[in-house]
């Protein structure tokens, strides 16, 4: 069997790796974007905030290609999929057959639209590459300005501020993580920030950016200019989809997968931040863009693609940050829409340095965001990925003794 | 490959072998010396109260595959095949909490530790005693539970053992489940001292 995969990220290599489990012998080669050794992408963060060097980045040995009989296709893009010839197009002209096909391309930063981009010193926050360019500019900076609240762009600010930079967050919506966490813990976030000097503008954006070869000064649409040395650019990211054809392959925001990851085309399956599958609490089709469930598709993906019929239950957002003096926790939805016919139990709140938020539907929990004393957050996350109907009273859930014994018995 | 298997319906709380736990993780092996040291060695065990105040041993349960494992951010969790167990890697753990999401057991615990990196927190769990084990020694809750609620045996046993109690159980006349006098004894003293108190 010839297996090709496209994206050497965590779904990429985890599903090479299962392939591998079950076909000793399969041909099965990657083409990838990065040169570097299959890395941790999260751990960019840490690096820019000076808690981990650079050289831990790498997950898998420096023989990962050779250990694993791959043949890799690294330094450039695929950018075409022949559906009926079973080939993928690279840039460079070169075609690859493939009999299975996976597409693990990943997610790039959704593109800024602003004016003097090519000043120096600007940077989106992606790869390993970026944050070493990042690191680099840190040498000489005071001030920065980061663009984005949701989960990169308040790494970028939390990493900057960690390195002692005066940092200014323009948000958009009214406190960071606002797609991740409620507003009660959006303020305990925000309030942590700015607590340790965090500034932030919030219902606006950058329009331009000035400076003599560097940047200089960010202007927002507000019209206030904000003195910088540096700027991170975190948006968001859009699934790399580009170089599918969409009149052959189901595409929404990402590439439209079945229970078995397998996409529209047949023998052509995805997994990853650029494969949109079922998001178990909302009951509906979703790109959640995360390392955990990157690394189980690509898992899954892998063991159908080498014969063995493994089905995904979907999956789920679900994130942990640690926050100076607080740790956070969110999984599934934590803002339910009005109309959604969800129960919201709480508990705790801001001046408790304590805070629990459960989001029910029916007797199936559906959302939950912990504030500190997150070690049983594993279980609660279990209960909704397995919409397991809850029996006990809420209010049992959210004490700060609960634990797994409590749901036995 | 023997395992050490949790029997909670024995279990009486008095948290034995958490003490045992932190001994056998700290530098110098004796709870005498274990509890002046920095940072203070602590338990991989933990024993919770159930809904009715019973105790509750919780651990690892080394999944295979491992959720942790699969959400590590930083490729520090992994199988130790010869000794069937899932472990964290001290010097690779970054603290991020990610696995603590994964375990559907909640059984991961963040903090310094004294066989991990000086002034750092991370991760720490369970990991089978495998230094104890590498000794012949018998993982250190086992060898202090009294109450036979952790036991060290062959998986396929430990099966076949719960299967036949369940059984008997469900018919009647029969031996009732083998919880010792004492400990049944000690169980129902704590039910009536809840209902007293009226939770
Ligand atoms: C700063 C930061 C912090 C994060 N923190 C967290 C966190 O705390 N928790 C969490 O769960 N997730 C986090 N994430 C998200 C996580 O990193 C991703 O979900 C995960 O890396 C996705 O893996 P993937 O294999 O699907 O895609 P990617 O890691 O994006 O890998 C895809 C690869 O394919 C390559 N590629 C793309 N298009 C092509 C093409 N046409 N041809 C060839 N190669 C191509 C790309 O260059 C890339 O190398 C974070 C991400 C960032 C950037
Ligand atoms: S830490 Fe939790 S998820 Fe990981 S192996 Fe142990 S029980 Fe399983
Ligand atoms: S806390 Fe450590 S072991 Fe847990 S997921 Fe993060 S890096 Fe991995």
């Amino acid at each position: 069997m010839k297996h090709v995969i496209i994206g050497n990220g965590i779904a990429g290599v985890c599903a090479a790796e299962a392939i591998r489990i079950l076909d000793a012998t399969a041909d099965i080669t990657m083409i990838g974007d990065e040169t570097f050794p299959p890395y941790s992408r999260p751990m960019i963060s840490h690096v820019l905030d000076g808690s981990q060097p650079h050289s831990k980045l790498p997950i898998r040995s420096d023989h990962f290609y050779d250990e694993l009989k791959i043949t890799p296709l690294l330094g450039q893009r695929a950018s075409a999929i022949d559906v009926d010839n079973k080939q993928v197009h690279l840039a460079d002209g070169t075609r690859v057959n493939f009999e299975r096909l996976l597409i693990a391309t990943g997610a790039d930063p959704r593109p800024l639209k602003a004016e003097g981009l090519d000043l120096k010193n600007i940077f989106y926050m992606r790869t390993q590459d970026h944050v070493k360019q990042q690191v680099a500019a840190l040498d000489g900076a005071r001030r920065a300005v980061v663009l984005g609240g949701g989960l990169v762009g308040f790494k970028a600010a939390y990493g900057l501020l960690k390195r002692g930079l005066e940092v200014t967050m323009l948000i958009t919506s009214g406190y960071p993580l606002s797609m991740q966490v409620d507003q009660t813990a959006g303020h305990m976030i925000l309030d942590e920030l700015v607590h340790h000097g965090l500034k932030v503008e919030v219902g606006v954006s950058a329009c331009a950016f000035e400076g003599n070869g560097s940047v200089q000064v960010a202007v927002t649409d507000a019209g206030t200019r904000l003195p910088c040395d540096m700027v991170i650019v975190g948006k968001g990211v859009l699934p790399a989809r580009t170089f599918i054809p969409k009149d052959r392959i189901d595409l929404d925001l990402g590439v439209v997968v079945d229970d078995h990851l397998q996409t529209s085309a047949p023998d052509i399956y995805a997994a990853g931040d650029v494969a949109e599958s079922v998001d178990i609490a909302r009951a509906c089709r979703w790109v959640n863009a995360l390392w955990p469930e990157a690394a189980s598709q690509g898992r899954v993906a892998g063991l159908n693609m080498a014969g063995r019929p493994v089905a995904y239950p979907g999956s789920l957002s679900r994130n942990v940050m640690r926050v100076f003096g607080l740790d956070v926790l969110t999984v599934g939805n934590a803002n339910p829409q009005e109309d959604a016919g969800c129960r919201v139990v709480e508990t705790g709140g801001a001046d408790k340095k304590y805070y629990r938020h459960l989001v029910l539907k029916d007797d199936i929990l559906v959302g939950v965001v912990m504030i500190n004393r997150i070690e049983q957050g594993g279980v609660l996350r279990s209960l909704i990925e397995n919409r397991i109907p809850i029996r006990l009273p809420p209010e049992i859930l959210i004490t700060p003794g609960f634990n797994f014994g409590r749901l036995l018995s | 490959m023997k395992q050490v298997v949790v029997h909670p319906e024995r279990c009486v709380g008095c948290m034995q072998c958490m003490l045992a736990c932190a001994t056998a993780h700290s530098r110098s092996l004796t709870l005498f010396a274990a509890v002046q040291e920095t940072p203070q060695p602590k338990p991989r065990i933990h024993v919770g109260a159930g809904r009715f105040n019973e105790g509750f041993p919780n651990r690892c349960r080394h999944c295979d595959p491992a959720p942790c494992q699969m959400a590590c951010l930083a490729g520090a969790i992994y199988r130790r095949d010869s000794m069937d167990t899932v472990m964290i890697n001290p010097d690779r753990c970054i603290n991020c909490a990610s696995c603590a999401m994964a375990c559907p057991y909640g059984v991961i615990r963040f903090h310094e530790d004294p066989l991990g990196p000086v002034g750092h927190a991370i991760a720490v769990k369970c990991d089978n005693c495998s230094a104890r084990v590498a000794k012949g020694q018998v993982p250190a809750c086992v060898e202090v539970c009294k109450a036979g609620a952790l036991t060290y045996e062959e998986m396929d046993a430990a099966m076949r053992r719960k299967t036949r109690t369940v059984a008997r159980s469900m018919s009647v006349d029969t031996d009732p489940p083998a919880i010792p006098a004492g400990v049944a004894l000690l169980k129902s003293i704590k039910q009536s001292e809840l209902q007293l108190s009226g939770s």
